[in-house]
């Protein structure tokens, strides 16, 4: 095998770290992707034996946007295995409790199910501001895309921006404003 | 053979029955248990191991299939294609490839893979297909028809 083939061969079964911005994204639409990366389905040499799956970095899993009413609505259950031992937890309590949580559950939904999933969910890596520890981020070498655009606040705007926005309109010089 | 009596004749056990029973012994020589040795247990587990095999048999191709489709997708997604508009596009410019040579070429032959992805992209956005707007514009023009449309324009 030449060195440009052996290169090549390195680069096809290394495994790459992808880093995804959570912010403002559905937990439950960026799953999809994140499981599918997890296990190395983008890949064309994908095969169920294959271990070809990638790691994952997820940040700002705190500032996630479920949709509709799914914060208050969205129960997570649990039974400890005793008689009355059943509990319901609201994703905005959950999320309370641990911020990564939510994230986390999104993505072992969509792995497959069986012993696998504690090897593939072991590659996500889940954090719930932009702090990431150094050893982490210096293996990264990709960015999934976001898959909505970040909704920019009134508050983000500058002064002059606000200025600048074009106006269909100017108002008359007599309109009062309440 | 003398036989001198009817009732002998009935008792006399076939000289078949030996090699019909190793035939069935051959096929459950990798089973656990009784299965293995004991005939009527042994048969029972052949016929139930057959079935299956015969469904394996579809099972098979279907898995293939499968694979097959999940290695393109990821090959032709790789480019920006999504698989449906990569498949339509192929056999909208009469490319006749199977799953199992564009899964072998999206592996191997990444640089083929490539420009076919391009010209199923500009097929499909030639032909203005469902959701062909979200693909890149191609950088050639393949084909005498795509060529005559752009001087057309």
């Amino acid at each position: 095998m030449s060195a440009y083939e052996r290169v090549k061969q390195w680069n096809t079964f290394a495994r790459i770290w992808h880093i995804y911005d959570a912010k403002w994204q559905n937990p439950f639409d960026s799953a999809k992707v994140i499981s599918k990366h997890i296990q190395g389905l983008h890949k064309p040499i994908y095969h169920p034996l294959n271990n070809c799956g990638d790691h994952v970095i997820v940040f700002n899993s705190r500032h996630i946007a479920l949709p509709g009413y799914e914060w208050k609505k969205r129960a997570y259950f649990h039974h400890t295995g005793y008689p009355g031992g059943a509990s319901w937890t609201l994703a905005w309590q959950l999320h309370e409790i641990n911020p990564t949580l939510v994230m986390q559950k999104a993505v072992k939904w969509e792995l497959p199910r069986g012993l696998s999933k504690f090897g593939l969910m072991a590659r996500l890596h889940i954090f719930p501001d932009e702090e990431i520890p150094e050893e982490l981020l210096k293996n990264v070498t990709s960015q999934l895309r976001q898959l909505r655009p970040v909704p920019r606040t009134l508050d983000s705007y500058s002064d002059k921006e606000i200025e600048e926005f074009p106006k269909v309109m100017d108002y008359p010089n007599d309109y009062i404003l309440k | 053979m003398v036989f001198p009596t009817a009732l002998l004749l009935a008792r006399t056990p076939n000289p078949d029955r030996f090699w019909k029973k190793r035939k069935i012994f051959k096929m459950s020589a990798h089973f656990y248990g009784r299965s293995r040795n004991c005939y009527s247990i042994a048969i029972r587990s052949v016929h139930r191991a057959l079935q299956y095999a015969r469904r394996s048999k579809d099972h098979k191709k279907a898995d293939s299939i499968a694979l097959y489709t999940q290695r393109i997708r990821a090959g032709a997604e790789e480019h920006g294609v999504p698989y449906v508009l990569f498949r339509e596009g192929l056999t909208r410019s009469n490319i006749m490839l199977d799953r199992k040579t564009l899964s072998d070429l999206a592996a191997w032959e990444p640089r083929t893979f490539k420009s076919l992805t391009e010209i199923a992209a500009a097929k499909c956005i030639d032909d203005n297909i469902v959701g062909s707007r979200h693909l890149e514009e191609p950088k050639y023009f393949f084909g005498r028809d795509m060529l005559k449309r752009f001087w057309n324009r």
